[in-house]
């Protein structure tokens, strides 16, 4: 019996891209329950469209959040526990339109979450409109004669913003995902996974990515080299592009402090209050 | 005017240290243990430009500034120009003479700035001269003035003492003890409304606060941060107020007691996400304080102008609190109030204040105390539902990590926190909502919702930091009034006012259209007899609004 499942009807479309990203997590979680985070510190936040219907098919505690604001909503949870692990899941309209400003502010300011991109390069659930990732000429509603505008690299968005983990995933390569987020989520900082999500109703990509994708081999050796990396187009490369340790935001701005565990009591408080109100 | 009221007025250029000035003279009387009350009118820019400083005080609570004033120092020639008509009968003005040069001018010259010369940063220091002179008029103790100075310029603090030593004696020389001011038997303390706020919400518990720049909330994003360490919370300045707010419910998630703040444009903004804490029941207490708008309008003047706004914030359906204080002290214990009763019952709260209130500094006397910090309904034991469907429509929380679920959610959903399209379940989790909006009522009815003032005479009504113009007006003007001020306006403590149905009050407020006189008949059927508005950015004066109080009559 599968322990992280709930009771919603799954509403996926028969062979989506998301379903290979519902396994991986699954299984992305077992691991990391066997490396000792237990699911409960793990924290599922998720945008609007429909990749967040992940919320509500995984049993595990979180927020489904609106449009755009996952990745603020994760860190807020993240900043009031740090001891939490928490993980946004947003949509390529929420992480690279609506919200990508919180997007490239995680990044910049290295907050400790695990950002899940489901990019599959439409608007799906609002039927197929064109989204920042999707190709010029798609075609969509309301792009009729083809979208005129060229399209977001999210990966060196990323290294350009500070991100200090990268990579791009593919859930056909099944275990290769669950890797990758088991690495995401353990890692100390802003974590951040492209995951290429064909549509099967709007914009199906699976036959471009089994020719285009191909597996790293490596990290690549340096940020110039993760660049190069990020720019090929003649292939889609998957895996971790770049990593690094840099200091935590919630780490530069209290410390070891948590401001949920270690809450002064109402009486400190107090006192520290009635400090300041002595006359000068 | 009663003379128990002594004011002065410094104006200058931006960058003169004339706020500051203002701050040093409230200290100053506060020091010698007297009410006061400091007003900064101030454009939105760095440099140039004109300010001042009102700050007036009395050996009684005193709830506004003067206009009419008993010092006034002009640091430059506008100030000159602009304030020497508010000078009262039998007072003084004093005017930088480097700044308006030879001429036939009024009043008495000091040369402030050629004596500021002879130290680095000559234009900072003339604030400092401002309050030389006025502590030379009122015969401020010297030694007093030295330490005074030692805290509130603590950079080169030196040259400072040596500026103002200088002043002073050539003040003394001309106005010397010319104002005898009685003193009080104990040093009071001042605070501004928005330090009232960040305090009374550290009271209940505040745990993160989340801000983006906007006047005039900023100076609780800079108190909070100055003082994050000592107080035990911490303070998060992200890219904006769609970030703020939507951490804040974040971290509410995870049980941190939040509070953001920001004014009419950066509230706006947040709207969105307004709406998602009244569906997925996230207790978040925001600060709206007011400015002049619409859109950027003034930033630095006031008004309340978003009163509708604030009651009718978010789309959709949901309850929501809005209380909106009337004196600064009493803005430290409704911060409080407002942070326990978004625990309570999980749902979104607006402390609605203005600049007025908000930037403004008055003598408090506060006993921390007074103030709670109600710990919310919390689930104990096995099978949990975030969203249980109780009688009072408030569901028990419950915080990461936990063994049981915990689902929060922006859809409309099961009791589970699944998303859920049924409409059995739409319209019960609706009724669950609105339960909890009649629990509220409920709850205010026992809570005190409306401050009166005065027994006899005129019926006022008016909320805010105009209350304070009115009770000063009163007092000054010797009228006999009773004011009616409810504390919240959403919802409207309509059971209060229900008695006052055929009183026909005078209404007083700073809005153009006349919104809280709207607000009174849409809400507690009251027909307003008279509207006194004033919707120019400037705060009433309160011999002007006590003028208009005795015409209503």
């Amino acid at each position: 019996m599968d322990d992280l499942a709930t009771y919603a009807e799954n509403t996926w479309c028969p062979g989506c891209g998301n379903f290979g990203i519902l396994n991986a997590f699954k299984k992305a979680v077992k691991k990391l329950e066997e490396k000792g985070i237990g699911r409960e510190r793990i924290i599922m936040c998720t945008g609007i469209g429909c990749h967040g219907k992940i919320f509500d098919y995984v049993r595990l505690s979180g927020f489904y959040s609106i449009h755009g604001r996952s990745m603020a909503t994760a860190q807020g949870i993240k900043l009031a526990n740090p001891d939490l692990k928490v993980i946004a899941f947003a949509g390529d309209g929420d992480a690279y339109g609506e919200g990508i400003d919180h997007l490239i502010f995680a990044a910049k300011r290295n907050a400790a979450i695990t950002v899940i991109v489901h990019d599959n390069g439409a608007y799906s659930l609002t039927l197929g409109q064109y989204t920042p990732t999707s190709d010029k000429g798609f075609k969509g509603p309301s792009t009729p004669r083809g979208s005129i505008e060229e399209p977001l690299n999210p990966l060196v968005l990323m290294l350009a913003a500070g991100a200090t983990f990268v990579a791009r995933d593919y859930p056909v390569k099944l275990d290769h995902l669950v890797d990758i987020i088991v690495q995401a989520v353990e890692h100390e900082g802003f974590a951040f996974i492209d995951v290429l999500q064909p549509c099967v109703s709007f914009n199906n990509t699976y036959q471009k990515y089994n020719q285009l994708v191909e597996i790293l081999d490596r990290i690549p050796g340096s940020y110039e080299e993760a660049m190069a990396v990020a720019r090929k187009k003649d292939k889609l490369p998957i895996g971790i592009l770049y990593r690094v340790e840099e200091p935590v935001y919630h780490k530069e701005l209290y410390g070891d402090w948590n401001p949920i565990t270690k809450r002064l009591s109402q009486k400190d408080r107090r006192e520290r209050i009635a400090k300041l109100f002595q006359p000068k | 005017m009663g003379k128990d009221v002594f004011s002065f007025i410094v104006g200058g250029k931006a960058g003169e240290g004339v706020r500051k000035a203002g701050t040093v003279a409230a200290n100053l009387f506060a020091n010698v243990g007297r009410y006061a009350f400091q007003m900064d009118d101030y454009q939105s820019l760095i440099t140039g430009g004109h300010n001042f400083s009102a700050v007036s005080t009395a050996t009684r609570e005193i709830t506004s500034h003067y206009m009419e004033a008993d010092v006034v120092v002009a640091l430059d020639k506008k100030s000159y120009e602009l304030h020497k008509g508010h000078l009262a009968s039998g007072g003084t003005l004093v005017y930088n003479s480097d700044a308006l040069g030879d001429g036939d001018w009024e009043g008495i010259g000091i040369a402030l700035t050629s004596e500021a010369r002879k130290y680095p940063n000559p234009s900072l220091r003339l604030g400092l001269g401002a309050v030389a002179i006025l502590a030379a008029a009122i015969d401020f103790d010297t030694e007093n003035l030295q330490s005074l100075i030692e805290r509130e310029y603590p950079k080169d603090t030196q040259n400072n003492i040596a500026y103002a030593m200088v002043i002073c004696d050539m003040a003394r020389k001309l106005i010397g003890g010319k104002y005898h001011l009685e003193k009080g038997n104990r040093e009071m303390v001042l605070l501004s409304g928005n330090e009232a706020i960040a305090l009374g919400a550290c009271a209940a518990g505040l745990d993160i606060y989340f801000s983006y720049p906007m006047t005039p909330t900023t100076s609780i994003l800079h108190y909070l941060a100055a003082h994050d360490e000592d107080l035990g919370i911490a303070v998060v300045h992200p890219e904006n107020e769609i970030a703020v707010i939507n951490m804040a419910i974040g971290a509410a998630f995870s049980g941190a007691r939040v509070m953001v703040g920001s004014s009419g444009g950066g509230f706006a903004l947040m709207e969105e996400a307004f709406s998602l804490a009244g569906m997925s029941e996230a207790p978040v207490l925001c600060v709206l304080a007011s400015r002049l708008g619409p859109s950027i309008g003034a930033a630095t003047y006031t008004e309340q102008g978003d009163l509708r706004f604030a009651i009718n914030q978010g789309h959709g359906e949901f309850p929501r609190i809005v209380a909106s204080p009337g004196t600064v002290q009493e803005t430290f214990f409704l911060a409080a109030e407002m942070m326990n009763l978004v625990w309570r019952f999980q749902t979104p709260g607006i402390l609605l204040t203005e600049k007025h209130m908000s930037e403004s500094r008055m003598t408090v006397d506060i006993n921390p105390e007074g103030a709670k910090w109600i710990e919310p309904l919390i689930h104990k034991g096995v099978g949990y539902s975030r969203y249980l469907d109780t009688s009072s429509g408030v569901s028990p929380l419950l915080f990461p990590p936990s063994q049981e679920l915990i689902k929060w959610n922006s859809h409309e959903h099961d009791e589970m926190g699944i998303t859920s399209e049924r409409p059995e379940i739409i319209t019960k989790m609706h009724d669950k909502r609105k339960r909890k909006g009649e629990a509220i009522v409920d709850y205010m009815k026992g809570m005190h919702t409306v401050n009166i003032y005065g027994d006899k005479g005129l019926v006022i009504f008016t909320y805010g930091s105009t209350t304070m113009s009115v009770l000063e007006a009163l007092k000054v003007g010797g009228i006999d009034a009773m004011v009616v001020q409810p504390i919240y306006v959403e919802p409207l403590p309509v059971w209060e006012l229900e008695r006052y149905e055929g009183s026909k009050p005078v209404v007083v407020e700073q809005s153009s259209t006349g919104l809280f006189a709207a607000l009174l008949k849409e809400k507690a059927g009251i027909d307003v007899g008279t509207v006194i508005k004033k919707y120019d950015g400037r705060p009433f004066d309160p011999i002007e609004l006590a003028d208009k109080l005795r015409e209503a009559v």
